[in-house]
């Protein structure tokens, strides 16, 4: 019992204690405090044709509530699926494997510790939505219960659920990290999709939003005593013109049957991590490794004796990037399993073939996002690789090295475009071609300034996640590569965000290099 | 040929200090660093090789403040750090060509100075595997081939032996001193034999500060005439401890040979030659 607590709390501690926990915090806090629109605001959050709730302690418990259990389902997967895979990083996996602790132990104990990691930003998001309460409220008083019962009922299940699916993922696609992202996207869209009807069905909604949702509807239902539209939206809706109608939310009584489909979910969940257990690796994967080892590379002894070091041609100074440049095109183009160019091969011809507008709104920000792996690391990589005390005291590390590492991520990005680009070329849509140009260099910076700011790939990979499925959704904030239509300034806008991502990275680099 | 480090401290707060008013001058040869864990040799290094700043005091390579100009040091300097990592998904000349780019050379004479290299660390017939799939010791001579990519005039090895086996380090040490005809060599090592069959000088550190540096003969002097050898019994050993500085114990039946430096010897003791080992541990005792 004691080294299954003691892995939690260590696991917990490590993952908590980092610089990109701490912006994830940030981050949380930024996007909790957008949940529940102020007043005047011309987006809404959760609607229900032209109505919300009058702002009381339900209105905000709930709906701060469902938002943190839909989008923290989604975007906490990809914050929690790599805490094996630390473990094996770390090489700690590898004395863990030699100790007491069973299988199933160990996995719940990482069940644990991504649910606890999650369970902080959901506290965090909590906070937000009572400080939210204090400062938009429509004269109605606190009510702690209010608040406390949807998070009970619905986020904190979801959360726990999705520690599992995490585990889960990792114990059977652990080396396919791609793989994990787009089944657990599938999975997600197949719930969200799923609309029960019956009580009984209500029961089997995971993310537990759905029964309020269906109330809110007929709340609203009943006060218009129509049969018209009163579906429930949910997400960010930009540009409210109509200014909505208001009506009073008292909270969801919840039929028990549900109360206790909660505590079944997290009893299937453990169940699971049981069944699985079996089939965890144990960090034998090393031995894999060894014997790949005897094969591929003869260990022959060195004859050093021989070197006459004098005799060894004299190489020549250069200053050219070119050779720089090679190696790390070459080490991107190798990263990642070699199926993956597949998909990238049949995205370029999916941008040379289906309508324009699909090809730049969809495909292209999906094929871009698919090279996420690649992209992550472009500031982080001689870290993780142990080679940054040879890239640091490299000649000119800043305006060879680091450039070399930035140009080629945007060489690939803008090989991937290329298709679609020539199509925009020969359709003169020249803005369009400025705005793909200038999206491939933004999300590269991006991913380097992140890199440098959190010394990891996650923060990116997860913001980039993000920023793809908002642009999927049709979000024009978002859209960094001019896939709808913008005001005249926001290629401006873009170029110099481009610029002061630039002059950040290579500044802060520049300041971590010789310190 | 001079490498001048004065007055150099590394501060991490207000009250702790990797290295503190450090002060040596190092010029052609071979230095042996030598210290145990935590005595600042790796913050040192770092601070030759330009890795890290030193926070008071100047490091200078032929008068040339590397602080100032850190290019200056990089386009001469062959480094191989403690625990250094490689691209996995490379093979051996791939990354051997990355590292000669990333310490600016090129040119025609380039891919025949890699071959040879390859050729003589015997990594030639993997040179198209990638080196993820290399041993320790494949990896480690990856790491000294990179250091002689370019024509160093200042070499640091932070312990490299690590990994190579017996036969590799007796080569190892031969291209060390081949490589102190021309250029400065740091060398530090926790394996004190590695230093003394090859430094010209030796640097003891402890607690971020310089004990000794000096010609092996002189240090080792600090010892001459305090080291002996006796028997005793395995329980009296804990107790020996306390008294002497105890260098090393073998076992002989049931009884322990202990060696050890003491200013007058104990009963039954015989007389030892000093070398570096007991000079070290006599000296980072004391201070």
């Amino acid at each position: 019992m004691k080294s299954f607590i003691n892995i939690i709390k260590s696991d917990y501690l490590q993952r908590t204690r980092g610089y990109a926990f701490l912006i994830t915090l940030c981050a949380s806090l930024a996007i909790s405090y957008t949940f529940v629109p102020e007043p005047n605001a011309s987006y809404s959050t959760i609607r229900i044709a032209d109505y919300v709730g009058y702002y009381n302690s339900a209105w905000f418990g709930y709906v701060t509530a469902i938002m943190t259990s839909i989008f923290l389902s989604l975007i906490g997967f990809y914050l929690v699926n790599s805490s094996i895979k630390t473990d094996i990083n770390s090489r700690v996996g590898q004395i863990i494997a030699t100790t007491k602790i069973n299988n199933f132990n160990y996995l719940f104990s990482k069940v644990i510790s991504n649910f606890l990691v999650l369970l902080t930003i959901v506290l965090i998001v909590f906070i937000m939505s009572v400080l939210l309460f204090f400062l938009y409220n429509d004269g109605y008083s606190f009510d702690l219960f209010q608040f406390i019962k949807p998070y009970i009922l619905i986020t904190i299940p979801a959360m726990f659920i999705i520690s599992v699916l995490a585990i889960v993922f990792e114990v059977f696609l652990g080396k396919y990290s791609v793989v994990q992202n787009i089944g657990f996207f599938i999975i997600f869209s197949i719930l969200m999709v799923f609309s029960p009807k019956t009580e009984t069905e209500y029961c089997l909604d995971i993310f537990g939003s759905k029964i309020v949702m269906h109330q809110l509807e007929e709340s609203v239902r009943i006060i218009t005593n129509t049969d018209k539209n009163t579906d429930l939206s949910i997400g960010y809706i930009l540009g409210n013109v109509k200014k909505p109608s208001k009506f009073e939310f008292n909270g969801v009584n919840f039929p028990t049957s549900f109360i206790l489909s909660r505590f079944i979910w997290i009893a299937i969940g453990i169940l699971i991590i049981f069944m699985i257990s079996p089939l965890f690796h144990r960090f034998n994967i090393k031995e894999h490794r060894s014997i790949k080892k005897s094969i591929n590379a003869v260990n022959k002894p060195s004859n050093l004796n021989d070197i006459n070091l004098s005799n060894l041609p004299k190489p020549q100074i250069t200053r050219s990037i070119f050779p720089l440049l090679k190696v790390e095109l070459l080490l991107l183009f190798r990263k990642g399993k070699k199926w993956l160019w597949i998909v990238n091969i049949v995205g370029m011809v999916l941008l040379l073939v289906l309508p324009l507008k699909i090809a730049h709104q969809m495909i292209l920000p999906i094929l871009w996002f698919l090279q996420v792996n690649r992209v992550s690391d472009i500031t982080t990589k001689e870290i993780t690789n142990n080679v940054h005390y040879f890239a640091f005291t490299s000649y000119n590390p800043i305006r060879r090295l680091l450039f070399s590492q930035i140009f080629s991520v945007i060489f690939l990005m803008l090989l991937l475009a290329f298709p679609l680009l020539i199509r925009l070329v020969l359709s003169f849509q020249f803005t369009a071609v400025i705005s793909i140009l200038l999206g491939g260099i933004f999300i590269v910076l991006l991913a380097a300034i992140l890199g440098i700011y959190s010394k990891g790939e996650k923060l990116f990979e997860v913001l980039f996640f993000m920023i793809t499925y908002a642009n999927i959704n049709g979000i024009i904030f978002v859209d960094y590569f001019g896939g709808f239509d913008h005001p005249k300034f926001y290629l401006i806008q873009l170029a110099v965000l481009i610029i002061i991502l630039g002059t950040i990275s290579f500044l802060k680099r520049k300041y971590e290099l010789y310190k | 040929m001079k490498l001048e480090i004065q007055n150099v401290s590394k501060r991490y707060n207000k009250n702790k200090y990797g290295l503190k008013d450090f002060s040596i001058t190092i010029e052609k040869g071979i230095l042996g660093l030598l210290g145990p864990n935590g005595a600042g040799k790796s913050t040192l290094l770092k601070m030759i090789a330009t890795v890290n700043k030193p926070t008071d005091g100047i490091i200078s390579l032929n008068k040339n403040n590397i602080a100032k100009d850190p290019n200056y040091m990089r386009k001469q300097l062959g480094f191989l750090p403690q625990d250094f990592g490689v691209y996995p998904n490379l093979n051996a000349y791939e990354f051997l060509e990355y590292m000669a780019a990333m310490k600016g050379i090129g040119g025609e004479n380039l891919k025949p100075r890699i071959t040879q290299l390859l050729e003589g660390l015997n990594l030639i017939d993997s040179d198209k595997k990638p080196i993820g799939s290399y041993s320790g010791g494949m990896k480690q001579r990856v790491g000294i081939a990179q250091v002689l990519l370019n024509n160093p005039i200042i070499v640091i090895f932070d312990e490299p032996t690590v990994g190579l086996d017996p036969e590799e380090r007796v080569r190892f040490r031969n291209l060390i001193s081949d490589l102190a005809n021309d250029c400065i060599v740091i060398l530090s090592s926790h394996i004190v034999s590695d230093i003394d069959t090859i430094a010209d000088k030796v640097a003891i550190m402890k607690n971020g500060t310089l004990i000794t540096h000096g010609d092996q003969e002189n240090t080792i002097d600090t010892v001459t005439g305090k080291v002996f050898e006796t028997t005793i019994n395995k329980e009296e050993l804990t107790t020996f401890k306390t008294q002497q500085i105890v260098v090393s114990t073998s076992r002989k039946n049931s009884e322990l040979i202990v060696r050890y430096i003491a200013e007058t010897p104990v009963k039954n003791s015989t007389s030892k030659e000093a070398n570096l080992e007991d000079a070290y541990l006599y000296l980072t005792k004391i201070n």
